[in-house]
């Protein structure tokens, strides 16, 4: 080939064919999709998110979370194989990812689409029907304080921990054991040494934890001051709370309104 | 072979070293500029890389920085390393492979300064933006807003320069590499242009979003870097152990049939998802028409090396590049298996997708780059590189640590892959599952990693003069055994 | 059929129709031209009196000198 012009008309194209069928067909496929009305009268789904939770949205992207967690169920007739007596299909909705698979319409309103491509953690397309917005302020703030194989990262830096003014608690603050708290994003135990100083400059903790945790256990021996560090681990920081952020505040109130596979559609039906 | 040429006279030969090197140096400035600045990138981004991936085992890992939260880093090492090293290191080694293609010297060297120069500056905003949180969550174009106009601006420049140097070309024939790169360096910018517009622009809807999003993803490496890397491939090859192209009819199918059938692959990574099924089986069809393309590239260039495969042991340039080529072979071929929707259903969703990006984009087109620069570099300063033992760190880490990469996360993202299809199996499992085999990946990156640094070393003190002067002849400095030196450099 | 449906069936046999039309095009301008003719000529395009075909052009550097 000697000359340059049959190369970039040629590569014109082969690009123009693509973006045709790859592009431009779905984009006029899907573009008239409208909310989905069951009979009239009633909400149209899906609906906008809050104004919170589209502030969430920003922060759910900001921080990549998409490269963790999908938003979107797969079918229940997905994946077929026979293995140890039983057929293996339909795992997300087995799993309890939703109550049916996701479809165009659930993502009418998402900017950006938050599909992802990873399954490091579960799916979230229905997160919101699963949990209270306790459980995700706690888990965000320390995914291990639940469940201890987690490697999700700690979003500490979402949550402020500050003194508690006049001995009285936030609302919003959270409810979690010391360990947690007292050096965010990480799980804090004294060293014996430390924890003997922490007894010494506090005659009554000992008794009171003792009382607080009846059983069969000798304070003096090394084995029964561990043990009671354990329960006071599990206790709240008197002088300190935890509280969310507006970012967290916005983030849980997104993950409480991710409902993708909950309301029935008649295209998602199989 | 058929013809048998007269055996050129010295003086057609000085001739020709005298006009090959007045090009090469015409390059230096520029080339040199997107050289260094690509392997800075590649060092930002291999750091990126390490930091993400030991975190993903050790969720403890500079666990108090927001700056180095997973999410962010991940983000901000894809930026660094595929918009940062690999479009840099495609775009300098595409603009030395035209100007001595065209046999043009660089014309304008100051307007790729400052092309190069915006491509930097949109990199620094990329990653420092993504890192403070303004990174966007769409896979390949997480680059905050404010990242854009310098891309478009900096590759804009670069593509209008390609075109006018092809003009003034005095060679008449047009070899296969520039054929890639002028297509190449068409296709990014309209593609470029197109997905932002439709994604953040025009806003299109829902899962159209995702469908604009995918046709991207999968066309930056195949309408973007796989052009760069096959067509410096098969400049580099035939040229290293003196030997024309095995077919080059099978060349001019192997373009055609990329052109054609590249683009239309994309959207099998939504196999299952909730798009149109007719989209993702078009796509499928694409990626199973890829075997045309990639095996004729294969029989190419891997029929050219037969017979020649002991220069691999003299040339460095040759060992990157022939261990790309190969790859490229097989990542293609384990691509277009993986558009099967049987294969998918375990591979989607899971670290065995990884494996295979990384395959492509580090094993194959990395590598070729590497040997690209080791090739061009020297020509352009003048200089041999100091040490040839750091070469041969470079190629064993590189080439032993993505082996590992890629055996340790194709096994673990298969198995988990498998547990995730299995509903009776808790989550947990899958995560404690998968942690050892992302363990051995943290491992190969640092492996990896040490490569690049002796890389970076090595072209360091290149620039820095810090090596042998090359003569004016050609380059092959070490004799191998029964055979004479050629262009041997003059006794100073 | 709805009009969308109408509207894409129609794009696709324009495409194809436009498509196949510029490869038939292509094909015969390819032949004509004498694109499939004198591909030695091409594949040796890169190599010239100083590296000519037969010379490899790439070396390890020598550790001393």
């Amino acid at each position: 080939m000697d000359r340059g012009m049959v190369i970039i008309v040629g590569a014109l194209l082969t690009f123009a064919s693509s973006w045709l069928g790859l592009v431009l067909l779905p984009y006029r496929q899907l573009q008239n999709q409208q909310p989905y009305t069951a009979s009239p009268g009633d909400d149209p789904y899906p609906r906008q998110l809050s104004e919170k939770a589209l502030a969430g949205v920003g922060v759910y992207s900001a921080n990549g979370c998409l490269y963790c967690h999908s938003q979107q169920v797969r079918s229940a007739r997905f994946g077929n194989w026979w293995e140890g007596g039983e057929m293996k299909t339909g795992a997300d909705i087995r799993r309890g990812w939703g109550n049916r698979r996701t479809v165009s319409r659930d993502y009418l309103h998402d900017r950006p689409t938050l599909l992802g491509t990873m399954r490091t953690g579960p799916d979230l397309a229905n997160v919101g029907s699963r949990y209270s917005p306790a459980w995700q302020h706690q888990h965000l703030f320390n995914p291990r304080s639940f469940n201890a194989w987690s490697t999700m990262p700690s979003f500490a830096f979402l949550y402020r921990r500050e003194p508690v003014e006049g001995g009285k608690r936030a609302e919003t603050a959270l409810r979690l054991g010391r360990e947690w708290t007292v050096n965010p994003g990480y799980r804090w135990r004294p060293t014996d040494e430390e924890w003997d100083r922490i007894l010494a400059s506090q005659p009554g903790l000992a008794d009171a934890l003792k009382a607080a945790n009846p059983g069969h256990f000798d304070v003096a021996t090394p084995e029964g001051k561990a043990r009671l560090l354990d329960f006071w681990l599990t206790t709240e920081e008197a002088d300190h709370q935890v509280v969310p952020t507006a970012d967290a505040d916005h983030l849980v109130a997104y993950l409480l309104e991710l409902r993708k596979a909950e309301t029935p559609l008649p295209e998602a039906k199989e | 072979m058929g013809v048998t040429l007269t055996p050129p006279t010295p003086a057609d030969r000085a001739q020709a070293a005298r006009e090959r090197r007045e090009i090469d140096s015409s390059c230096r400035g520029p080339v040199l500029h997107y050289a260094a600045s690509a392997v800075a990138w590649l060092l930002v981004g291999t750091t990126l890389a390490v930091v993400a991936s030991v975190k993903l085992h050790s969720p403890y890992f500079l666990t108090g920085s927001e700056y180095l939260t997973f999410g962010r880093v991940r983000m901000a090492h894809l930026q660094a390393v595929g918009i940062g090293w690999s479009a840099m290191a495609g775009m300098g080694g595409a603009c030395w492979l035209m100007c001595r293609l065209s046999r043009a010297t660089l014309l304008y060297p100051k307007l790729l300064h400052v092309a190069a120069g915006l491509w930097n500056v949109g990199m620094v905003a990329n990653v420092l933006g993504i890192l403070a949180g303004h990174g966007r969550s769409v896979e390949w174009l997480d680059s905050p807003p404010y990242v854009a106009p310098f891309l478009v601006a900096s590759i804009g420049i670069f593509s209008v320069w390609t075109a006018a140097t092809f003009v003034r070309r005095r060679e008449p024939h047009v070899y296969v590499t520039q054929w890639y790169i002028l297509a190449a360096v068409f296709w990014f910018p309209v593609l470029y242009l197109v997905t932002v517009g439709m994604i953040f622009w025009v806003r299109s809807t829902g899962v159209m979003q995702m469908v604009v999003n995918w046709w991207f993803g999968h066309n930056y490496l195949g309408l973007w870097l796989t052009p760069m890397g096959v067509g410096a491939a098969y400049y580099l090859i035939p040229k290293i152990i003196g030997r024309p192209v095995h077919s080059y009819y099978l060349s001019i199918i192997g373009f055609w049939a990329l052109a054609l059938f590249y683009s239309w692959a994309g959207i099998h990574h939504l196999i299952g998802g909730p798009i149109p099924a007719w989209l993702a089986t078009a796509s499928t069809v694409g990626s199973m028409m890829m075997f045309i393309p990639v095996i004729a590239v294969a029989i190419n260039h891997h029929m050219t090396m037969l017979g020649s495969f002991h220069v691999l042991r003299y040339s460095p340039a040759l060992r990157f590049t022939v261990f790309g080529a190969m790859t490229y072979t097989a990542v293609s071929f384990q691509g277009s298996i993986e558009s099967l929707k049987d294969f998918s259903e375990v591979a989607h969703f899971t670290h065995y997708t990884v494996a295979h990006a990384h395959l492509g984009a580090y094993g194959f087109f990395t590598m070729v780059m590497f040997g690209l620069f080791y090739y061009m570099i020297p020509r352009l300063t003048g200089r041999e590189w100091f040490s040839a033992r750091l070469i041969s760190l470079h190629f064993w880490c590189d080439a032993v640590g993505i082996s590992i990469y890629f055996v340790s996360l194709t096994v673990g993202g298969w198995w988990q892959g498998r547990m995730l299809n299995d509903p009776n199996v808790p989550f947990g499992n899958i995560v404690e599952y998968v942690r050892p085999y992302l363990f051995t990946r943290s491992v190969a990156g640092c492996l990896m990693g040490v490569g690049h640094v002796a890389f970076a070393l090595l072209l360091v003190a290149n620039l820095a003069g810090w090596g042998r002067k090359r003569g004016i002849g050609p380059a092959y400095f070490v004799a191998p055994a029964g055979k004479p030196a050629a262009g041997e450099p003059a006794p100073v | 059929m709805t009009p969308t449906n109408l509207a894409i069936l129609a794009t696709i046999v324009g495409a194809v129709v436009l498509f196949g039309a510029a490869t038939v095009l292509a094909m015969g301008w390819a032949v004509r031209a004498g694109q499939f003719e004198n591909f030695d000529r091409g594949a040796r395009s890169i190599f010239g009196p100083d590296e000519p075909v037969g010379e490899p052009t790439d070396a390890f550097p020598r550790e001393t000198d």
